[in-house]
């Protein structure tokens, strides 16, 4: 557990980057350190390698004051990713990883079988251990970065805006990673960004810092997302922060029918029997095929001689978002959407006042939030400080 | 035109004659002195220019002072420089100290602005994965600023190669000899036998110095440099 008490940086021209931080960092979790520029974020993340020294209030890791322990020392205890990689351009790709386990004197061939090893976690082809970093793409040095600072297996990484460089594809496969990896090592995280979603997607715990380097609120991010705790938060977060929250309600609590659902192989009387506008056509192992408009269905034949306008996507029931699936009803033809297993069979389909009917049970939809009156330009963005 | 070739054949003959290699007036001995001139005070303004250069750039403290005092220095004529420290003293030394002074600036301003312009972000992953103030500079700002740093000990090794000709004004030996002395005499031959031979030197010290550079430089950092 990494524990700010009361941490204050004031620089000697009178500029305060963190005001009286108090807060943990739980350990084996992901907290995610977020907010404006000049909000303090990465100075405070700074402070737990001592990168900064903070002027007043102390930083704790397990307990212990990291100004008990000298700078390089604790350093090489901890992972460190920049945002710009940060990778040294006269070494390998091996020897960049390596770079820790060097400095702690391991012999040769096990710091770079390390870094091979390593190479293979974070998704780099250890084939390419004896390139240099300017024959790798942004995201492969990224990568390389996340690589180095695991090289020595630190219980604790810091992460300043690690995948903030790279294109916006780029880094939603970096994130995903980053999550499976961190499923694998429970490490403690603390991760520095400026965007929003970022820390809602990744972080356990997300704390807000805003200009001046005040802590305003640290929080799970559902919570953060239902219960901002002011204006400032409200409108970091933006305007779409109700759709947000939808992240975190389960589909599986949407009620699903199977109302309207024919084989591929019904005659097509069931299909005009049905009457609402749209029947769902499934094959015979329950795949969906499509949605047949009642109006324009064939004089004779089964519902699978119709037309079929395209589902386009599905949601999983088990482990979708009702996000995922309100957004399926939106861009279906029919206004459902159509939920279907693991395996992509049918489970059953939802319009969307069903989802907003389990939105409103699952106590997401509650809209009796105190502070909720975002200012009319949420402060968004901004290119980190 | 015929002139010109006249003299570049006579000069030609004199550098091919093997009676003009020997002995002590001969050019094997003033090549060695010549030599001698050069890395002599070549070594000292590496060692002075690489130290001030590295602390100025590591620390970013003094860069001004020092960059600005290496300029002044170029601004002084070697010659002159000789010319006046002979008045004090009248030997090899006030040659040396002026050689000296010719190579300090370019090897303190190259090694300065390398070491200052290696990436930030290298350098502040440097520290933050632990390495001391040394390990930064020994591990990561020297091998990064290297190709820099070669550029002016090259420039300086060419320069001083060139310019310990003066030796031969206060009396000495080296390859300026040659010229100084064909001078005196109107014997042009030896002039450009002895010119000849000093850029031949400025050469191979060329030569060596792409050498030492594929040797000692990462593929890391020449790539990225032929790349972008």
């Amino acid at each position: 557990m990494i524990t700010f008490e009361g941490v204050t940086k004031r620089y000697p021209d009178g500029t305060v980057a963190l005001d009286d931080v108090s807060l943990e960092c739980p350990t084996g979790r992901i907290t995610v350190f977020v907010g404006t520029s000049g909000g303090g974020k990465t100075t405070a993340l700074r402070t737990i390698n001592r990168m900064v020294e903070p002027t007043g209030g102390r930083v704790l890791i397990d307990g212990g004051d990291v100004r008990e322990r000298r700078p390089a020392e604790l350093r090489r205890g901890i992972g460190y990713v920049i945002q710009h990689a940060g990778l040294f351009p006269h070494r390998t790709i091996e020897d960049n990883i390596a770079t820790v386990p060097y400095l702690l004197r391991w012999n040769k061939k096990k710091a770079r079988a390390t870094a091979h090893e390593l190479m293979e976690r974070v998704g780099l082809d250890p084939s390419m251990a004896r390139r240099y970093p300017f024959q790798l793409s942004g995201g492969q040095q990224q990568r390389v970065g996340v690589a180095r600072a695991l090289a020595a297996d630190p219980p604790i990484m810091l992460m300043d805006e690690p995948f903030s460089a790279v294109d916006p594809v780029v880094r939603g496969e970096l994130q995903d990673e980053f999550l499976r990896l961190q499923d694998e090592l429970h490490k403690t995280i603390v991760f520095v960004t400026h965007d929003i979603d970022e820390a809602i997607k990744l972080g356990d715990r997300v704390a807000v810092f805003q200009t001046g380097g005040k802590l305003v609120q640290v929080d799970a991010p559902e919570d953060l997302l239902a219960r901002p705790a002011d204006d400032f938060v409200a409108g970091f977060i933006g305007h779409d922060r109700g759709i947000r929250r939808l992240s975190f309600v389960p589909a599986s609590g949407a009620p699903l029918t199977e109302r309207d659902v024919l084989a591929a192989d019904a005659p097509v009387e069931r299909a005009r029997e049905a009457g609402d506008g749209w029947v769902l056509v499934v094959d015979g192992d329950r795949r969906p095929l499509g949605w047949a408009a009642t109006g324009v269905l064939p004089s004779s034949g089964t519902v699978g001689d119709a037309a079929l306008a395209p589902i386009g996507h599905t949601f999983t029931v088990e482990s979708d978002s009702v996000r995922a699936a309100l957004d399926a009803a939106i861009l279906s033809p029919s206004g459902r959407a159509v939920g279907v297993d693991g395996d992509g069979r049918l489970v059953g389909v939802a319009d969307q006042h069903d989802l907003t009917a389990a939105i409103a049970t699952s106590g997401a939809g509650v809209a009796a939030e105190p502070a909720d009156t975002p200012p009319a330009e949420p402060v968004k963005g901004g290119a980190g400080d | 035109m015929n002139k010109l070739w006249n003299q570049i054949d006579l000069s030609w003959t004199w550098l091919t004659a093997s009676a003009h290699w020997h002995g002590d007036e001969g050019i094997t001995h003033r090549l060695l002195q010549h030599l001698f001139y050069s890395f002599v005070p070549l070594l000292a303004a590496a060692l002075i220019g690489l130290a001030f250069g590295l602390i100025a750039g590591h620390t970013g403290r003094g860069g001004f002072v020092a960059i600005s005092l290496a300029n002044v220095a170029r601004a002084i004529p070697t010659l002159g420089l000789v010319l006046i420290l002979a008045v004090v003293e009248f030997s090899i030394v006030p040659v040396l100290i002026a050689l000296v002074a010719l190579a300090i600036p370019p090897i303190l301003v190259n090694t300065y602005e390398g070491v200052r312009n290696v990436d930030e972000d290298a350098k502040d992953a440097a520290r933050g994965m632990g390495m001391t103030g040394w390990g930064v500079l020994w591990r990561a700002e020297v091998p990064m600023a290297l190709p820099l740093i070669l550029l002016g000990l090259r420039t300086a090794a060419i320069q001083v190669v060139a310019t310990a000709t003066i030796a031969a004004i206060p009396g000495y030996g080296g390859l300026g000899r040659f010229i100084v002395d064909g001078l005196a005499r109107n014997d042009y031959q030896l002039v450009v036998g002895g010119t000849v031979l000093v850029v031949l030197l400025a050469l191979i010290v060329q030569v060596v110095f792409a050498a030492l550079r594929r040797l000692v430089v990462s593929p890391g950092l020449l790539g990225s440099a032929r790349s972008s």
